[in-house]
């Protein structure tokens, strides 16, 4: 564990390359960012999920999205049908989430993300 | 009703409603966050194209849905301020980055490389699902962006 100055500049880099592959892949970017936050920073679990959150929360996608805009790349319309269901649902679930195992809800949907991974890279490349 | 880029019907536009309240029990309950459940879903059951699936997922991920869970986060004090704003302001800037350099891949290496990137995520979720279990799992576990 480095001291102050060192930790934050490997901290900032290690957020750079997580942002790299949020802005490539259209994504968040806490998937890497929660367990890259632990294993590089020796943060708890809970703390990278916190600490995840609020990087988040602040619009850190902003800048992507307009170049995707700028591109033509954005349906917006299909956005703003789909933002009220994935905030209503993120409630639901999040309570749903306190009656189940979330050891075996992440190993099922690690393997859902697998396959589905493994269909598009297929359905891209295999003629 | 119609808006040229990326037009759907009556019944379309319930599946998309449908489609986005069934994503967002995944995020809530899995404690992931939409974008990698989101590009899929439109690529797979929209028919969009993948340039078009990473732009509108970017869009849906602006506003600031986490912001329930981060104040029960920052009640417990498992926030830690210096390191999220750091992380804001990388991700802020590497995924501008990220962005110019999705844009002039094909679609359908794009696609391919999405695919390679979720299998990298399950392999990551997959081993968090193991260190959860083996240092004692509580009940706050979910959400994690």
């Amino acid at each position: 564990m480095a001291e102050g100055k060192t930790r934050d500049l490997a901290i900032l880099g290690v957020a750079c390359i997580c942002g790299i592959a949020s802005g490539m892949f259209g994504i968040g970017g806490g998937v890497l960012l929660v367990p890259l936050l632990g294993l590089l920073f020796a943060f708890t679990q809970h703390r990278a999920q916190g600490t995840s959150l609020l990087a988040l929360v602040l619009p850190t996608g902003a800048l992507a999205l307009m170049s995707y805009a700028k591109g033509g790349f954005v349906s917006w319309k299909t956005g703003l049908l789909l933002i009220p269901g994935v905030f209503l649902g993120g409630v639901m679930g999040g309570s749903l989430a306190k009656r189940i195992n979330p050891k075996r809800m992440r190993e099922v949907f690690a393997a859902i993300l697998f396959l589905l991974g493994a269909w598009q890279a297929i359905a891209a490349w295999a003629h | 009703m119609e808006t040229g880029e990326f037009t759907h019907g009556k019944l379309m536009n319930g599946i998309v409603i449908m489609l986005g309240l069934i994503v967002g029990v995944l995020v809530g309950l899995l404690g992931i966050g939409g974008g990698v459940v989101l590009v899929p879903a439109m690529v797979l059951l929209l028919h969009m194209d993948q340039h078009l699936a990473q732009g509108t997922s970017l869009f849906i991920l602006l506003p600031p849905i986490g912001l329930g869970a981060l104040r029960e986060y920052w009640k417990r004090g498992q926030v830690d301020l210096r390191a999220g704003i750091l992380c804001a302001a990388g991700m802020l800037a590497g995924a501008y980055g990220g962005s110019r350099i999705a844009m002039p891949i094909p679609s359908q290496n794009l696609k391919g490389l999405f695919g390679v990137f979720l299998m990298l995520a399950a392999y990551l979720l997959w081993r968090k699902a193991q260190l959860a279990s083996s240092s004692a799992a509580s009940s706050t576990e979910e959400f994690s962006g």
